[in-house]
């Protein structure tokens, strides 16, 4: 099978900045308490739906942004040990939790503020008991970790989580690679953006405009 | 007395000569023995309180996932300047054969080593798994700059060693001059590479506008060079003033030259990267801003006058007296230290990114009022542990210095200019 380029696609002008696909990914990965791999920023101010410009002429606009997938990641660089890599199959960036060292460097590579995250302290949680898949890797203090592209749904052949609960249908998600996928099709139709495109990093997560 | 001019040789030397002035004790003697057992008791302290930190979690400093790393990381880039430049002051003498630095060279030389070693230190603590340190052996990845920094501060602290060992060893004339030479260019290469190594953990990273310049390298071969310099010369006049050692005021002067020229090198490199940086306006403006006028700005300029007042001392001829001279000194080092803070907090005080989105307590340091107000002051600030731990790492370099001073014999031998 040839080599994919997964990659997520994100329609600004259906999104609505509901937050289900932050929340989906924190359930689904059972992520720690105050730990967000996937956030949804509001463009226009501090707070949830806050608009932008003067009114009366506001505009509601958000970003969901995770780690970006890059294909050529900063991270997978600098990391001393190799415990974020690049997938050679799929192009998924992946962190190995038992690998990392905990130094960080990945975190201060990386140009997209705030996608990868440190466990600062042990892991710790509101409920008693885990939630979301089984198959998520346990979360480890003092190692970093980020989004995944739910790398233990792709085993299943399924999309990640994220994707299946966006309630506008804003997510899009698929090979770049093969010409006749959703996403090469929409790539093609429609206007897009890639975050800091200058940086040379070359994200998979394209924002359609 | 040997104690103030011992644990302040590795904490910065600040106050070295003001406390140096003490009633003479006779070199060794129970002055040294005070300072050896403070230096112990500091570093047993710090490993306490990193045992609290490793136990209790990293959520105990200032550092988050937005400046994800803080004061041990900006302790690390300085003290691998002052060993670097502590290492050239010893080994440029005997590599282009001039003269009269033979006795500063095996104090200067040990110096350096505790330096190392003090990086390295910082670099442990500031892991957050320590116990897998092995795995940068085992899995090495010799594409990553902190591999590349970790492999030549090996190699350089080994290196260190052995030429201090070829010193001795030439001077019981077991050596011979040309193989000390040999041994000294190689130091020498290697001093100039570790720091521009470390340059590269930062400069090579285009997720930072402050920190990606092709300049850092050479930059920070000028700023270790300053504070090494300056360093050596603050020693080398407490260990005068203590009776360790004779130096002639003709070499301090000679030292004193040499800061002052660094100095300027390194001023003028500031000045280069600023207006590359700010001429085009945009974002290179917004990061000048932010150093010259912003959040930064107490440490630029106290870089920038330290630095400038160190090189008008240093070459005016009426001005170079000891006190002004270590005064010179204290203020370079300050300046360089000012320059690392700059440029670690600096490096994420500007977020590419500066969206607002969910802010939790695992952000950023001062995420309660949100992200606007952790970017209104500095966006980092380390805590009291931090301190503490960085106070024990220091007392093991100072630990180490005392215990030099007492048992090696960096005395300089009879006869060596």
């Amino acid at each position: 099978m040839a080599e994919q380029r997964l990659a997520m696609l994100i329609d600004t002008k259906r999104c609505i900045g509901c937050n289900s696909c932050a929340v989906a990914c924190k359930i689904e990965n059972n992520l720690p308490n105050n730990i967000w791999w996937n956030r949804v920023l509001a463009v226009g101010g501090d707070h949830l739906d806050s608009p932008e410009g003067e009114y009366p002429n506001l505009k509601m606009h958000n970003i969901t942004l995770a780690c970006q997938h890059c294909e050529n990641p900063a991270c997978v660089k600098v990391c001393p040990v190799g415990a974020t890599y690049k997938d050679p199959e799929t192009g998924v960036v992946r962190q190995d939790y038992d690998k990392c060292i905990g130094c960080r460097m990945c975190m201060a590579a990386c140009p997209y503020t705030g996608v990868r995250s440190f466990n600062w302290e042990e892991p710790q949680y509101h409920l008693d008991f885990a939630v979301g898949d089984r198959d998520v890797a346990a979360h480890q203090k003092h190692v970093v970790e980020k989004c995944t592209f739910c790398w233990h749904r792709l085993a299943k052949g399924l999309a990640p989580a994220c994707i299946e609960v966006c309630s506008a249908r804003a997510r899009y998600f698929g090979d770049l690679n093969d010409p006749s996928s959703e996403v090469s099709q929409l790539i093609r139709e429609r206007e897009y953006k890639q975050l800091l495109p200058e940086r040379g990093t070359n994200p998979s997560v394209y924002y359609l405009v | 007395m040997t104690e103030n001019v011992s644990t302040a040789g590795a904490a910065n030397a600040a106050q070295a000569p003001a406390e140096a002035r003490g009633p003479r004790s006779r070199w060794g003697g129970r002055g040294l023995n005070v300072a050896i057992i403070v230096a112990a008791v500091v570093t047993v302290a710090g490993l306490v309180l990193w045992g609290v930190q490793l136990s209790g979690g990293m959520v105990q400093t200032g550092m988050r996932n937005l400046d994800s790393w803080g004061l041990y990381i900006t302790m690390f880039m300085f003290l691998v300047g002052l060993s670097a430049g502590g290492l050239i002051i010893s080994s440029v003498p005997k590599a282009f054969g001039m003269r009269g630095f033979g006795g500063i060279s095996k104090v200067a030389v040990w110096t350096s080593i505790c330096c190392t070693v003090l990086a390295i230190g910082f670099v442990v603590v500031d892991l957050g798994q320590p116990a897998r340190l092995w795995e940068l052996f085992a899995y090495s990845n010799l594409g990553s700059p902190l591999m590349w920094d970790i492999l030549v501060l090996g190699t350089y602290l080994i290196l260190s060693c052995v030429y201090l060992w070829a010193q001795l060893r030439a001077e019981r004339g077991a050596m011979s001059h040309t193989a000390l030479r040999v041994i000294s260019v190689v130091a020498l290469v290697c001093a100039v590479l570790v720091h521009s190594v470390t340059a590269w953990i930062f400069g090579l990273q285009q997720s930072h506008e402050l920190w990606h310049t092709a300049l850092l390298g050479p930059w920070f071969v000028s700023s270790a060079l300053v504070c090494g310099t300056a360093l050596v010369m603050v020693i080398v006049v407490a260990l005068r003033k203590a009776g360790y050692m004779e130096v002639e005021q003709e070499n301090l002067v000679k030292l004193a030259k040499m800061l002052g020229a660094f100095v300027c090198v390194d001023l003028y490199f500031f000045g280069c990267d600023l207006l590359t940086s700010a001429f085009l306006g945009g974002s290179g403006a917004e990061v000048v801003q932010m150093l010259v006028f912003g959040q930064l700005a107490p440490f630029f300029w106290i870089e920038i006058v330290g630095c400038a007042v160190c090189a008008v001392i240093c070459f005016a001829p009426k001005l170079r007296t000891t006190p002004l001279l270590v005064v010179a000194s204290i203020l370079a080092i300050a300046g360089i230290f000012c320059k690392r803070v700059q440029l670690l907090v600096g490096g994420f005080q500007i977020p590419n990114l500066d969206l607002p989105g969910a802010v939790t307590s695992m952000t950023v340091t001062n995420w309660e009022a949100g992200m606007a107000g952790a970017y209104q002051g500095l966006v980092y600030w380390p805590t009291p542990l931090e301190f503490g731990v960085a106070l024990g790492v220091v007392g093991l370099g100072a630990l180490l210095l005392c215990l030099g001073l007492k048992f090696l014999p960096l005395k300089p031998a009879e006869g060596n200019e």
